[in-house]
């Protein structure tokens, strides 16, 4: 069965320079949906713009339902892809009031039968039914965000497109909206690629991930294998939720390091026995234990609420993350003494 | 890069618009008669040196004027202050030309002056003790108390959008006023203040009216004289090269002043509202005065003076077809105006859309005319179209299309068209950087084509430009002079027409009808303006 949308070997570009180099991903089902994660400036909004129509392509090929809608040869005007993107800038029409900006989007609807998404819940969802009355330039960059939103979400476009949709969204409202918007997209079904530089906004929106670096697409996977699979050091630093440590591959489920001693697992990808390789410790895969013999010196606190994130350095300077549930009695401080669990085992190991 | 009809028009656009600098420069080395050669040797250091000399006092006039003012409404309150922030751009409603005649008027041989002294006084022989102010120092007084307003509203506009926090930084490092005033005040509105001095500078050098009434001889009566009494298209054009060649240095100054003014305006990051000072017994006095004293020169003095003589001398009234007159004026600047607008709409977008190198260049260019005296505008167009039918349309055998274009409302229309094309072009342009690009990809990507998007999306917004547009361009088209004297078809007359006709055959009574309908009609559109101009409504 086709994909119901497709990208093939795409060279992104602005104004002739490449961004994004040779880049294949598709989306199987209508409905799904993507979110591509990235450092900003590396071409995340080009590689949107470009499926909308409003850059052209000279390698490659995209296609949505089955018809190609840019290739080298074809190119079809954005007006006519059925695809709707909301700018990460406040793109509404500064001198009509949000209402009319919003009822501008539902025009391309009317007369449609099977109408995916009502106006007056996608108000309420929103949470801008206060702001109907008022112009863009009366209104916040958050609320200007969500407004942008639900005029591109009544379009009913057959794939949507968000640019950092919620990036002016204020953090204690942004959870919210999240879980909103996600709502919305699962109920009407339709099909949207999100482009975030948050990992979190994209492992919990996104079916599938893709992260972008080194003008390069590095890695296209479902979020939990993003999280616990990197497939290169690029993506693991991206992430930034781990540490890569010195080690040697001593048999098929284990290895040794200087400063940890024996680790147990699971290898991801098989090394030979007396491999020198480079194994992520992620927070979650060391444990905290008093009583351990293997103690090691916090030199960070990070508190996060529900957790510490403590930052441990070994006699051979390796600085390693360790997560800790934030009601547990014993606080750590600076300078003091950690104790790590042993034996240390690791479901799934991923070497380098 | 994809070739549509929008690229194509907003090329052809700009295109026609630059016409008439092609043809001054292309005359430059044609050949010309022998006269050139007298000139050369004698009126041309004249027209050079009297322009030269107009220039640098009218500037330095139209500064202490401009500046002043626009200081003390700005930082001040005094008596009137209110009433003068506006009622100081009603000199705009007073073309030089109006202001000389009124100049004369007053202070000559049994003039107004004469007529008050004596019904004051008795018979005596004022007239030896009244000032004359003709020649030279009637020119710069004319040109400085008309154009002054240049001046003094991007000069207020600058102080306005100077923050508080500026002038407290000033008090902070232990400044006087006097002191925060050259140090601080002036140099942040400088970029402003030499913006408006340029065009100033460029309006002066255009003048005509008032020079010519004057007699002097300057590079652009030269061109007229050179064109109207001696017949030489080339000479008149090669006059032309050297002054364009002068301005296009101003233009280019003023451009570059503009840019950095735009910065100054806009910038809101961190403003806070700047609170007036209330000036109290002497210095509240002195503010006031200076004000109203402007304001009576510039507005006041030459008003009361038309209205005077259109009253004492009311069989002018009779005698002129008052009517006939608006109609002609009112059909020159709805057509221009519409026709203005119209492709300077489809140039701005097409260049808004095509983001194109080429045609940004060009549409830069193009928008020059702006700079470029109407006398040579009218010569050029002239020459172009003599050149055009007897090298291109001749040659193909057709009839010649002289008449078409030389003398006839289309001709007319044309050239105020290029001459105004920059007001209109650049109005829009402005407009439209207050709306993102991607206001424009929203409305693709709602399904809108790009038609669709420029009739329901772009003209709603640009309402508001475009009215100031044609109120401006209306503004121009009522006072303009030059252009519409060379290219107007026979017994086709507007205000401005019959003023001059009137005043160049020593009929200052009969010039004060036509004159005193004009200011009155342009007071009326400068009134309603009044807030764009003044950019209280940004």
């Amino acid at each position: 069965m086709n994909n119901f949308f497709e990208v093939q070997n795409v060279d992104f570009a602005v104004g002739g320079k490449a961004k994004v180099r040779n880049v294949s991903f598709s989306i199987k089902n209508e409905g799904d949906i993507v979110c591509l994660l990235g450092p900003s400036g590396i071409g995340k909004t080009t590689i949107l713009r470009t499926i909308a129509g409003l850059e052209k392509l000279n390698k490659g090929k995209i296609e949505l339902k089955g018809k190609i809608l840019s290739s080298e040869k074809i190119n079809v005007e954005p007006e006519h892809r059925n695809i709707s993107l909301a700018f990460q800038e406040n793109s509404l029409f500064p001198h009509y009031s949000v209402k009319k900006n919003i009822s501008l989007g539902s025009e391309r609807n009317e007369g449609k039968k099977n109408q995916k998404i009502k106006y007056d819940d996608l108000i309420d969802l929103l949470d801008i039914s206060q702001v109907l009355d008022k112009f863009p330039h009366q209104i916040s960059a958050g609320e200007a965000q969500r407004v942008s939103l639900a005029r591109s979400l009544v379009t009913q476009p057959d794939l949507l497109l968000l640019d950092e949709p919620l990036s002016n969204v204020d953090q204690s409202f942004k959870e919210e909206i999240q879980e909103k918007l996600k709502k919305i997209l699962n109920d009407s079904k339709i099909t949207t690629i999100i482009v975030t530089h948050d990992s979190y906004e994209a492992f919990y929106l996104g079916s599938k991930c893709g992260i972008i670096l080194d003008q390069k697409l590095k890695q296209y996977d479902d979020p939990y294998n993003v999280y616990h699979l990197p497939n290169s050091i690029e993506v693991v630093n991206f992430l930034n939720r781990g540490t890569l440590i010195p080690a040697e591959v001593t048999s098929p489920k284990s290895l040794e390091n200087k400063d940890l001693g024996t680790i147990t697992g699971n290898f991801v990808k098989p090394f030979p026995i007396g491999s020198k390789v480079k194994l992520l410790i992620q927070p979650e895969d060391l444990h905290h234990d008093d009583s351990s013999n293997l103690k090691l010196d916090v030199v960070d606190r990070k508190f996060r609420g529900t957790n510490f994130i403590y930052t441990l350095k070994t006699p051979n300077n390796s600085l390693i993350p360790v997560f800790v549930h934030s009601h547990h009695i014993h606080q750590h401080e600076i300078n003091e003494k950690f104790g790590v669990k042993r034996p240390i085992h690791i479901d799934h190991i991923v070497c380098f | 890069m994809k070739f549509n009809s929008w690229y194509l028009s907003s090329f052809l656009i700009s295109l026609i618009v630059l016409i008439p600098i092609i043809t001054v420069f292309l005359s430059f080395f044609e050949n010309t008669s022998n006269y050139y050669q007298i000139l050369k040797d004698t009126f041309l250091l004249e027209y050079i040196l009297s322009s030269g000399i107009l220039l640098i006092a009218v500037l330095i006039l139209t500064f202490i004027l401009g500046v002043g003012a626009a200081y003390l409404v700005s930082f001040y309150k005094f008596p009137g202050s209110n009433f003068f922030k506006w009622a100081l751009i009603l000199s705009f409603a007073v073309p030089p030309y109006i202001f000389a005649y009124s100049l004369t008027a007053f202070f000559e041989n049994y003039g107004t002056a004469f007529t008050i002294l004596k019904n004051l006084f008795g018979d005596g022989n004022y007239n030896k003790n009244i000032p004359k102010f003709d020649g030279m120092i009637g020119a710069i007084l004319s040109i400085s108390f008309s154009l002054y307003a240049y001046v003094y509203i991007l000069a207020r506009a600058s102080f306005l959008y100077q923050s508080q926090n500026l002038i407290d930084l000033g008090k902070n490092l232990g400044f006087s006023k006097f002191k925060s005033f050259y140090k601080v005040i002036l140099p942040a509105a400088r970029p402003a203040i030499v913006a408006g001095l340029s065009l100033v500078a460029m309006e002066t050098l255009a003048e005509f009216g008032a020079v010519d009434f004057f007699s002097i001889n300057t590079l652009t009566t030269g061109i007229y004289n050179s064109w109207i009494y001696f017949d030489d298209l080339a000479f008149a054009n090669r006059i032309s090269f050297f002054l364009l060649l002068f301005i296009f240095t101003l233009f280019i100054l003023e451009n570059l002043s503009r840019r950095k003014a735009k910065y100054h305006f806009n910038s809101r990051a961190g403003f806070k509202q700047k609170e007036k000072i209330k000036l109290l017994g002497n210095k509240s006095f002195l503010a006031f005065i200076f004000c109203f004293f402007i304001f009576f020169i510039s507005f006041l003095f030459p008003l009361s003076q038309m209205l005077y003589w259109t009253i004492k001398f009311p069989e002018n009234l009779f005698d002129l077809n008052i009517i006939n007159l608006f109609i002609n004026t009112i059909y020159l600047v709805t057509l221009s105006s519409l026709i203005l607008l119209i492709f300077s709409l489809i140039s701005n977008y097409g260049n808004r859309i095509a983001n194109n190198k080429i045609l940004n260049f060009l549409s830069t260019f193009s928008i020059s005319g702006y700079a470029i005296p109407g006398v040579i505008l009218a010569i050029a167009f002239i020459t172009f179209i003599a050149w055009f039918d007897d090298n291109i349309i001749k040659s193909f055998g057709f009839g010649s299309i002289k008449k078409i274009f030389i003398g006839s409302i289309l001709g007319l229309v044309l050239v105020y068209f290029i001459r105004f094309y920059s007001l209109a072009f650049n109005g829009i342009k402005s407009g439209y950087e207050k709306m993102n690009i991607s206001v424009d990809e929203s409305a693709y990507l709602l399904g809108y084509s790009k038609r669709k998007t420029f009739l329901n999306i772009h003209i709603p917004f640009l309402r508001n430009s475009l009215l100031f547009i044609i109120i401006l361009i209306s503004l121009e088209i009522i006072r303009e002079l030059p252009i519409t004297l060379i290219l107007r078809p026979f017994n086709f007359e507007t205000f401005a027409t019959t003023a001059y006709i009137s005043a160049s055959e020593d009929l200052l009574e009969a010039a004060a009808v036509p004159s005193l309908f004009l200011i009155l009609i342009a007071s009326l559109f400068i009134i309603v303006t009044s807030k764009y101009i003044l950019r209280e409504n940004e």
